[in-house]
């Protein structure tokens, strides 16, 4: 128990909003099969657009099937997607940007004049492009989304890592010969990647957004596939007949992108430094004390 | 001092009246130019389109064809099921067993411009359009020979060969309308649309276009003075322009389409709706050049037998489409004798795979092989395409065939049909006036270029004979010859026609007499009053 006892505290530091949304939005996306409760892809076009019964809880489709096991699989859907977006984007991100904060000069001018470039096309662009060149599909979408998403990344490593690079203890690791892939690997990068995880949250709503418009538009996730953007595409034509069918799936998708929202910026928040208690001041003369012995000779 | 703070002195009474008077003011200033507008809306028919008119040059094909009717007029008009009815030709006649079309000019037709439409102005209309490469697709054009003038009320237009659909041909929209002569500018380049028909064009934007009656027009004269075509580029945005009495009418497939979900909101919400069967079909294609198991003619059969037609047109498409197994809907002339739909029966088409030796389960295999096939869906190009598919993926899911969507945007379509690039496809036919030869030789002919339409089946062995046999087959037999082609699509399992898509209009109340084109690409203005 004692590992989990920090990880509640810190769950618990959370607003209670956003812990709940996306508490319930991972467990469903987890979960997902097993929750929901009909084939979310059966289709029986006998009771097309039924509204609430018993057997479908929050009613069926224009097609027939099942609205809330289809809201449940599409939370799925949306995690995975929003996590290797998140993953794809900010690897190049934070190679990029720590490279560039590490070596600083010509290659830190180059490299950022690169992400420049890139954050001056808006990052629909950019995904609707590659989209274009490379075809409609699942990993095309994904492909397309990091490839827009990375040069903020690399902009706010690049910024972390020039910060971290001209603290003090890097300037004592480099007089006391500590080998270039040493502080790279071992001081730079986790530093790096700790403080730019944090923005990730914070985009993590948005990135839901971006694969809900794309699938909207027809080039993100491909039928019968359920996702959040494509059945509120799907529901349009029935906006004013029976406008459930396009309600539920865009209260779902504003709960989930707040829910991050609200969690980025708590994330945020806490990320800012705290004076120093004087349990970490006594840990911190602990260490000076070591070093002072370790240089005696 | 006193007396100038007399003069500035604001009480509350001074302010008050003020301030109403500056709102008259301002209110009666609004209000004038609506008055004089309102005059104006009472004499106006107010159309909606997809998108602006563009270049509406009757010779080129860039403008939208129903803002080109309003202006530019045939020879001969393309009548409901199929009549040639007189336009600008009162009388014609087809001799020299097909090689020779002799037209009586109408008398007392002039030009928006004043010029007179004589044998002449024919002569140099045709001059614009027929025998050039660019028109090559209509055979009146590659087959042309030359133009005699007779006298200023006839003319003889002389062919190599006998033509197929001659008189259908010259009622198209374009390239073959009549512009002025005079209109044009002095290296003989295209200025302004300048036709004869009963409108001319006052303005013409991105927003729209503005008409006025061209009151020296030959024909039944419209009933009201101006037609407006206003551009509202979204479906839902045009309901609700409708709706709120921006827009008279809106529908047709090239004007500003309608889906019959979208037709059924709004008959529920009391606009009157206008159903025309239609003269298209939607086809799912099979291409079996791409996919070795399609070329297998029992596999295309358990295709056809999976899909529930009744199904589609019932819930996707309302009810106001009907299914069919036919290439051709009965509006369409020499459109052969009719099939029976075919019912879906999962038993037929599963015994159907196992026999083509298509086995095992969830989906089948052969040689190690899944039974996997791509559907190249465009929303764009079909509205309400996606839905079928996704229909059709879970229908052919109970079979054992497992279908992945593709969607493709206008552009990707254009171009991944015509190089073979899918599957399955959905096709839809031209539709009146360019049926049945349009489609039969357009669609189905694989050594004939038809640009980014595409080829519903190729067969160069047995399809193309046929389609040859049936071009070059005498008037008597081309029903016959025709008929040979539909039954050998129909006994291969070619082509799986899914529905004959409805041409959808809805109008306000004050439009009286609607009554729908005999083509979609004409503009269904004729026969309507405006009520108070």
């Amino acid at each position: 128990m004692q590992p989990v006892r920090p990880l509640l505290k810190a769950i618990g530091a959370f607003p209670r909003s956003a812990v709940f949304t996306i508490g319930a939005f991972v467990l469903l996306g987890l979960l997902a099969p097993y929750i929901a409760p009909h084939d979310p892809n059966a289709q029986d076009l006998l009771i097309a657009g039924q509204g609430p019964t018993l057997a479908h809880p929050f009613g069926v489709d224009h097609l027939g099937r099942d609205t809330l096991s289809r809201l449940i699989v599409a939370a799925r859907t949306s995690l995975v997607g929003v996590c290797l977006v998140l993953v794809c984007a900010h690897a190049i991100g934070i190679a990029i940007g720590t490279i560039a904060g590490y070596r600083r000069g010509w290659t830190d001018e180059l490299l950022m004049r690169i992400v420049d470039v890139g954050q001056a096309i808006p990052s629909l662009i950019v995904s609707l492009a590659v989209i274009g060149i490379a075809g409609v599909s699942y990993w095309n979408m994904i492909l397309a989304l990091a490839l827009a998403w990375w040069p903020g990344s690399a902009r706010i490593s690049r910024a972390v890592a020039v910060n971290t690079m001209n603290k003090p203890h890097m300037e004592a690791l480099r007089v006391l010969g500590a080998s270039p892939v040493r502080i790279y690997f071992v001081h730079l990068l986790p530093t790096t990647i700790g403080a730019v995880l944090v923005y990730a949250t914070a985009d993590a709503g948005a990135v839901a957004l971006a694969i809900a418009t794309l699938s909207f538009l027809g080039l993100g996730i491909q039928p019968p596939t359920p996702e959040w953007g494509q059945m509120l595409v799907d529901a349009l034509p029935y906006l004013e007949s029976d406008p459930r069918q396009v309600i539920l799936p865009g209260l779902t998708l504003t709960l989930a992108v707040i829910g991050f929202n609200i969690l980025g910026e708590a994330v945020a928040l806490n990320r800012v430094p705290k004076p120093l208690t004087s349990r970490m001041l006594a840990a911190r003369r602990r260490v000076t004390a070591f070093w002072a012995k370790e240089a005696r000779p | 001092m006193n007396n100038n703070n007399e003069f500035m002195r604001i009480d509350r009474r001074s302010f008050l009246a003020g301030v109403s008077k500056l709102l008259g003011v301002s209110a009666l200033s609004s209000i004038l130019p609506s008055i004089v507008a309102a005059s104006e809306v009472k004499d106006t028919l107010r159309i909606a389109i997809a998108k602006p008119a563009g270049d509406i040059n009757p010779h080129k094909y860039t403008g939208l064809w129903g803002v080109q009717d309003l202006v530019f007029e045939p020879l001969v008009k393309y009548g409901h099921d199929g009549k040639i009815e007189p336009g600008l030709a009162t009388e014609w006649s087809v001799e020299d067993g097909g090689r020779l079309l002799k037209l009586t000019l109408r008398k007392g037709v002039t030009f928006h411009d004043g010029t007179p439409f004589d044998a002449a102005a024919v002569e140099w209309n045709l001059k614009r359009w027929i025998g050039l490469e660019a028109n090559n697709w209509m055979n009146s054009s590659r087959l042309y020979a030359g133009t005699d003038i007779v006298d200023d009320d006839h003319v003889n237009v002389r062919f190599k060969e006998p033509v197929l659909g001659l008189l259908q041909e010259f009622a198209y929209v374009r390239p073959v309308r009549l512009l002025s002569p005079k209109s044009v500018s002095g290296d003989g380049s295209y200025k302004a649309p300048v036709g004869t028909g009963p409108w001319h064009q006052a303005t013409a934007g991105n927003e729209g276009s503005a008409f006025e009656r061209f009151d020296a027009y030959w024909g039944d004269k419209p009933s009201f003075k101006y037609l407006e075509v206003k551009v509202l580029p979204d479906s839902r945005g045009r309901m609700a322009a409708l709706r709120a009495g921006d827009v008279d009418l809106i529908g047709g497939a090239f004007v500003s389409p309608l889906t019959a979900t979208e037709a059924e909101t709004l008959k529920g919400a009391g606009i009157d709706v206008v159903i025309d069967p239609g003269t298209t079909t939607m086809i799912m294609a099979f291409n079996t050049s791409r996919v070795e198991a399609l070329r297998d003619p029992k596999v295309r059969k358990a295709i056809n037998l999976g899909i529930d037609r009744a199904a589609i047109s019932q819930v996707l498409y309302r009810g106001l489409a009907t299914s069919t197994g036919n290439l051709f809907s009965e509006t369409v002339p020499y459109s052969g004798k009719r099939f029976d739909v075919p019912r879906r029966d999962t038993e037929t088409a599963k015994s159907l795979l196992e026999e083509a030796g298509w086995v095992g389960g969830p989906v089948r295999q052969k040689d190690g092989k899944d039974l996997a096939i791509e559907l190249v869906v465009s929303e764009e190009q079909v509205p309400g395409s996606r839905s079928v598919a996704e229909v059709i993926q879970s229908e052919l899911q109970e079979i054992g065939v497992t279908l992945t969507i593709r969607s493709v945007d206008h552009a990707s379509r254009h171009s991944d049909i015509p190089e073979r690039k899918f599957d399955l496809a959905f096709f839809q036919t031209f539709g009146a006036p360019y049926e049945p030869f349009g489609t039969v030789v357009g669609l189905f002919l694989s050594t004939y270029d038809n640009g980014v339409d595409g080829k519903l089946f190729i067969d160069p062995e047995h399809l193309d004979p046929l389609v040859l046999a049936a071009m070059s087959a005498p008037e008597g037999e081309m029903e016959a010859a025709l008929q040979k082609v539909y039954d050998w699509l129909h006994d291969n399992d070619a082509i799986a026609p899914l529905l004959f898509v409805p041409g959808i209009w809805a109008h306000a109340a004050r439009v009286k007499g609607f009554q729908s084109p005999a083509t979609e690409y004409d503009m269904p203005y004729e026969n309507i009053t405006l009520a108070e």
